[in-house]
């Protein structure tokens, strides 16, 4: 569903993303991890079209986003750390915006709405303008419009953040279900223990270079430690630091 | 999806927003919406009353009258028209590659192209609404004393459609090249030469007559040099010639003449429209995705193919502002925060870069008008004048760079307000690095203009002194306001303003403009008066009311001072982030 053919973007001198190469299947959730400045946002950015790779390619749902980006752009959702809303709308206001621009009935874009709502729990907030909402309530709001076309695949950037535990829990479980029931997820964390909980595999990126992938026991086989991923993920990008290290011309 | 479908959902998201903020607009103060609209229609009654009067007395030319009114149209629509390519320039560098809502449509399943042409409608809009605002006096002056009917109007107002048109699709094409083959960084340096060259090239054609030659009554002559001066104007390759021929021929009744413009204006902007958005097809996604891939070269031409490497690290202003021992250090390091801020924000300076290109016109055109001794009341008449052009010119800059320090500091406020001395002492220091600039720039044309205007020394000292009170008055105005009605946008930081120029359209920005007016009313009226029923140019006789005037412009200059900054240092206390 989501592809990645030797992806790499410089910016000048710096190689922000290096000779990506990923194929996430349908209904896979696939973590993205990384220290600071590793080059997930500008893997995201690439694979929602918001920038131009360098050179490689990315596909989404087998059409390019550069040359076929209208295709891609309507089956895939992007959720970004900070999302952009009309602060002068009302929550239901934008959905019907948002469907309307994917092309959704009337009938469709209001029965889907009262659900996602209740899914996350925006009832009350339906008819407050969303200027007066809080950050946990329009991240939430953010999800559930994301959702309202029914996407194939969903790139998500720090979904958690500001999220108290109970809108956290239903954002994962969301993102959990909707994986099983064939949507791709594509989400980019700092937040390892949602990587462990959720993720059906794990991508580790630092420095831009993708230095493991693959499901939690293969990373913890990789990294020679057992137990949690945070160990495993220390271990991986340390490794990774040194090795830089010592091939670094003095 | 498309266009119409993509334009009609978006219309309808920002006409409900218009109308919640208009809601929200009627539940401010009664007497602030009152001050603000008194000042609107002051304005329009003034201007009206003033082109008006400048009109009535070119029509007294035998012969000649007509001609003048013509070609004034031509003059005023040939500045609009490239103030307009310019503010468009401005305001779609932010619209197109910094708007947080264009990025968010460009992920969407929407065509590029169609992002471009709503943002393209968007700058437009922004940048067009302004002009038409201005010049709604000095059309309906204009038409008065042509004794048009009301048609005129109606059709003035269908010609500026397509007038407004034109220079957004040049703005926008210019402002696409830049950022797709230019580095962000060569942007400034683009932007600045061309700027530069419009104000080289409008030193060396505007050339204003010699109003000596108006004092020797030889008016005829003087009217000559003014339309042969002029005459740049009349090229009729200009849209602001076709806009001026449409007008001037529906108002001399030539309704085929006026018809035949206003069809060459339509068709040509059209054309424009369709050339800036036939390049945005090319151009404006890679030069968004340029845009955004900071520290990249994009220029493609060999030989200035090198990389060019930008000097980080400037240690000038620390070891600049370090010559001052007696400043506090966290006063010094929020100077150098906020000038470096300035400087790296191209939407920033490049219109401060506008504003002094303005103001060096101005004081270049002062050398052609000769102060002439023999006509007292003339004489302080263009005094005051240039007073009175000078300190609106300061109070523009003030409520455009000032009055958003506050706001823009937005969600970065809880790290500048943590710091041991709090909020007031950042207040304090916006009002002291804005009124230490507004001092040496108001110093620097006033002392330029009294010399290129040889003024009598006891008028360029009043003058002198009246703006060092101004600069100070119209900062503490600035930052006061800005603090007690700020602007900080709403939501998420992605909805937070970080565009001055927004965050001058609101109410509080609005707000501080008319007060800097008021004020400058205030002053400039209070200098004139005993100058004007006194003695004109000469100081001798009665010096008491030009004292008594001094003791006013100064206690007022205090009080501008104090009140704001007061309520707003006392607001700091309470402010919680």
């Amino acid at each position: 569903m989501i592809r990645t053919e030797h992806l790499t973007k410089a910016f000048g001198d710096v190689v922000a993303v290096k000779d990506l190469n990923l194929d996430i299947a349908s209904g896979e959730l696939f973590a993205f991890l990384g220290p600071n400045g590793a080059g997930k946002t500008t893997t995201i950015k690439l694979l929602t079209g918001l920038l131009k790779p360098t050179s490689g390619r990315a596909l989404v749902a087998g059409y390019d986003i550069q040359r076929q980006s209208v295709e891609a752009r309507r089956l895939v959702s992007y959720v970004p750390d900070l999302a952009f809303l009309y602060d002068k709308l009302e929550p239901m206001e934008f959905m019907t915006f948002i469907g309307q621009l994917y092309g959704m009935e009337h009938d469709a874009i209001a029965r889907t709405s009262e659900e996602l709502f209740e899914l996350f729990d925006l009832r009350e907030a339906r008819s407050k303008l969303i200027e007066t909402l809080s950050h946990g309530t329009r991240q939430r709001l953010v999800i559930a419009a994301a959702l309202l076309h029914d996407p194939q695949a969903i790139i998500v950037d720090e979904p958690m953040v500001g999220l108290d535990p109970r809108s956290a829990r239903v954002v994962k479980n969301v993102l959990k279900d909707r994986s099983r029931a064939g949507c791709t997820v594509f989400l980019s964390t700092h937040t390892l223990q949602v990587a462990e909980e959720l993720a059906d595999r794990i991508g580790i990126l630092n420095h831009g270079r993708l230095i493991a992938v693959g499901t939690m026991d293969e990373l913890r086989k990789a990294s020679g430690v057992g137990g949690a991923l945070e160990d495993a993920f220390l271990t991986l990008t340390r490794e990774e630091e040194q090795e830089e290290v010592e091939t670094r011309p003095a | 999806m498309s266009t119409t479908k993509f334009f009609r959902l978006l219309i309808g998201v920002y006409a409900s927003m218009a109308r919640r903020r208009l809601g929200a607009v009627r539940k401010r103060s009664r007497l602030m919406m009152a001050v603000i609209g008194m000042f609107v229609l002051g304005y329009w009654v003034c201007g009206y009353l003033l082109f008006r009067g400048g009109f009535a007395f070119l029509t007294k030319f035998p012969g000649l009258g007509g001609l003048l009114m013509d070609r004034m149209m031509y003059v005023f629509f040939a500045f609009l028209f490239l103030m307009l390519i310019f503010s468009n320039m401005i305001i779609g560098y932010s619209t197109l590659f910094k708007n947080p809502e264009t990025q968010w449509l460009l992920t969407l399943p929407v065509r590029h192209v169609d992002v471009f042409r709503w943002k393209l409608l968007e700058t437009t809009l922004l940048a067009s609404w302004a002009f038409l605002f201005l010049s709604a006096p000095f059309l309906l002056a204009y038409g008065q004393v042509r004794h048009v009917g009301g048609w005129f109007y109606l059709k003035a107002f269908l010609l500026f459609l397509p007038f407004t048109m034109i220079p957004a699709a040049i703005g926008s094409l210019v402002i696409l090249v830049i950022t797709r083959f230019l580095h962000r960084r060569m942007f400034k340096w683009a932007l600045f030469g061309l700027g530069s060259a419009v104000v080289i090239a409008a030193a060396y054609f505007i050339k204003p007559m010699q109003v000596a030659e108006v004092q020797h009554a030889e008016m005829i002559s003087a009217m000559n040099q003014l339309l042969h001066n002029s005459r740049l104007v009349l090229q009729p390759m200009l849209p602001s010639y076709w806009v001026a021929s449409s007008m001037i021929a529906w108002g001399e009744g030539w309704g085929g003449r006026g018809l035949f413009f206003f069809l060459v204006l339509l068709s040509n902007a059209f054309m424009a429209v369709l050339v800036s958005v036939t390049a945005s097809r090319r151009i404006f996604y890679e030069g968004w995705t340029c845009n955004h891939s900071q520290g990249q070269w994009h220029l493609g031409w060999g030989m200035l193919g090198e990389e060019i490497h930008v000097r980080r690290g400037n240690r000038f202003l620390d070891r600049f502002l370090g010559l001052w021992p007696w400043m506090h250090p966290s006063t010094r390091a929020l100077m150098v925060k906020d000038i470096r801020v300035f400087w790296r924000d191209t939407s920033q300076w490049s219109q401060f870069v506008i504003f002094f290109g303005l103001l060096t016109l101005y004081v270049l055109n002062l050398r052609n008008v000769a102060y002439e001794w023999n006509s007292e009341m003339w004489a302080s008449f263009v005094s005051f004048l240039n007073l009175g052009a000078s300190s609106m010119t300061l109070a523009t800059l003030t409520t455009r760079f000032v009055f958003p320090q506050f706001s823009m500091e937005g969600r970065r406020l809880w790290i500048v307000g943590m710091v041991p001395y709090g909020l007031k002492r950042v207040l304090m220091e916006k009002f002291w690095l804005s009124s230490l600039w507004s001092v040496t720039i108001t110093l620097g044309l006033t002392i330029a203009s009294s010399f290129m205007l040889r003024l009598p020394a006891w008028m360029a000292v009043l003058f002198t002194g009246t703006v060092v009170w101004m600069s100070f008055a119209l900062c503490g105005i600035a930052v006061g306001i800005g603090a007690l009605f700020p602007n900080f946008g709403t939501g998420s930081t992605a909805n937070r303003y970080d565009n001055p120029a927004k965050i001058v359209s609101g109410f509080g920005g609005t707000f501080c403009f008319v007060l800097s007016m008021i004020y400058i009313s205030l002053v400039i009226g209070a200098e004139a008066l005993p100058v004007y029923y006194g003695y004109g140019t000469t100081f001798e006789g009665r010096p008491w009311g030009l004292v008594v005037a001094w003791i006013f412009v100064s206690l007022l200059s205090l009080a501008a001072i104090a009140l704001p900054m007061s309520l707003a240092l006392k607001k700091m206390e309470a402010l919680e982030m």
